[in-house]
């Protein structure tokens, strides 16, 4: 039960939290009526998920080879690019709001872009969706004694923590004051993001892409990325305990090039420069 | 459907056979080092190979469950349906241990590459 628990909360914390913080946004800058954009996009993901997880007992040969496998880094470097986008968003435009002007500004601006964040809620569910649904289903189909049930009640539960992690997170972010909750999201958002970078770079060392490199150090005997708080921080901000020189350094550099790309323009926040023009714009939709 | 699975798995079986029969050495093909999941575990549970040499790691899920089959490691963590084999081309690796688990059975299968 306990290792079925584990299981599924790994597998289903990165994508509860990516949905509370992107409904967290949404909320926070007033624009609930995208809710159900990002909703679709995490129904797509489970239903993409259900049928990758059905093409996995179909597809034979190369395909099944190569195709999850590709499929898996292709859309962790995805992720990566529209996480990378949504905290350069947080900070350029919403950080700045104060006013109800600057709100509805921003609610516009995001309104017209509110596929990316369907778009987030799709990756980021159907990132580790396929592995989740085939997991369950094989404890259901080995649920034929108590402790098969168990296990069952295990991996339920484990999806259901994540979720109220997740619901944590949208909560928690009401209370507490807007600047504070972009500096956090945005910060938790790159360090996610350099640890699925992390992971697509390792992805393409072990599918031949760039070659293997040693591990730079290894700290398993401490705390092992296999243990429960080793694979949580493994998700939060790309712990590993053996990783290569490729992966640790994929860590880093995108830790720089995206903080310069994101906290980089400070100051006059480009939402001050284009307000009149977008408040008559938004005004005459309105 | 089932039909296409049996002749599969029929299949797999045929090409494993001679290997088990063959006894010490699992490897199969030129390259080749096959590994069998069965009953939550991982038949042989250490493998070894040569160091600097790439090679194919044939894994075959003879479970009623999936199972996925991950290592750090290596970098590779691929969904293996049942009865469904899966390979995974490793390149040269350096000398060393490398750990895999099944992740859906963590506690009993557990394996690792030793390249020497």
């Amino acid at each position: 039960m306990g290792a079925a628990f584990v299981v599924t909360l790994r597998e289903a914390f990165e994508a509860a939290l990516l949905l509370g913080i992107v409904y967290g946004c949404l909320d926070r800058i007033g624009a609930r009526d995208a809710f159900r954009w990002v909703t679709l996009g995490g129904a797509l993901g489970l239903a993409a998920s259900l049928a990758m997880g059905a093409a996995v007992g179909l597809l034979s040969g190369p395909l099944q080879d190569l195709g999850p496998d590709v499929v898996a880094a292709a859309i962790m470097f995805l992720a990566v690019v529209l996480l990378t986008w949504h905290a350069w968003w947080m900070q350029q435009h919403a950080r700045a709001i104060r006013t109800d002007v600057e709100q509805r500004i921003a609610r516009a601006q995001f309104t017209r872009r509110f596929w990316i964040a369907g778009l987030i809620a799709f990756v980021g569910v159907f990132r580790e969706g396929a592995e989740t649904v085939l997991f369950l289903w094989g404890i259901f189909s080995e649920a034929t004694t108590a402790a098969g049930w168990g296990a069952v009640g295990g991996g339920v539960a484990g999806i259901a923590v994540a979720a109220a992690l997740g619901w944590a997170v949208f909560r928690g972010g009401r209370r507490v004051s807007l600047s504070k909750f972009f500096t956090a999201t945005t910060a938790l958002i790159l360090l996610l993001s350099a640890g699925l970078f992390s992971s697509g770079v390792g992805r393409l060392e072990g599918l031949g892409v760039l070659p293997m490199s040693a591990p730079v150090w290894d700290t398993s005997s401490i705390l092992s990325d296999r243990s429960v708080v080793g694979s949580f921080l493994g998700g939060l901000v790309g712990y590993r305990s053996r990783p290569s020189a490729f992966e640790a350094g994929a860590y880093l550099a995108y830790l720089v090039v995206a903080a310069l790309l994101v906290f980089g323009r400070r100051g006059r926040p480009t939402v001050a420069v284009e307000a009149p023009s977008l408040a008559r714009r938004t005004s005459s939709i309105r | 459907m089932r039909r296409l699975a049996m002749a599969l798995a029929l299949g797999v079986a045929a090409m494993a056979a001679p290997a088990r029969i063959a006894g010490a050495q699992p490897a199969s093909g030129p390259g080749e080092v096959l590994l069998t999941i069965e009953k939550n575990r991982f038949d042989p549970e250490e493998i070894r190979v040569k160091a600097g040499a790439p090679f194919v790691l044939v894994v075959t899920n003879k479970d009623g469950a999936p199972e996925e089959f991950e290592s750090h490691d290596l970098k590779i963590e691929r969904v293996i349906a049942p009865g469904k084999t899966a390979r995974f081309r490793i390149p040269a690796l350096k000398a060393g241990s490398y750990s895999f688990v099944g992740e859906y059975h963590e506690k009993t299968a557990k394996g690792r590459i030793i390249a020497e």
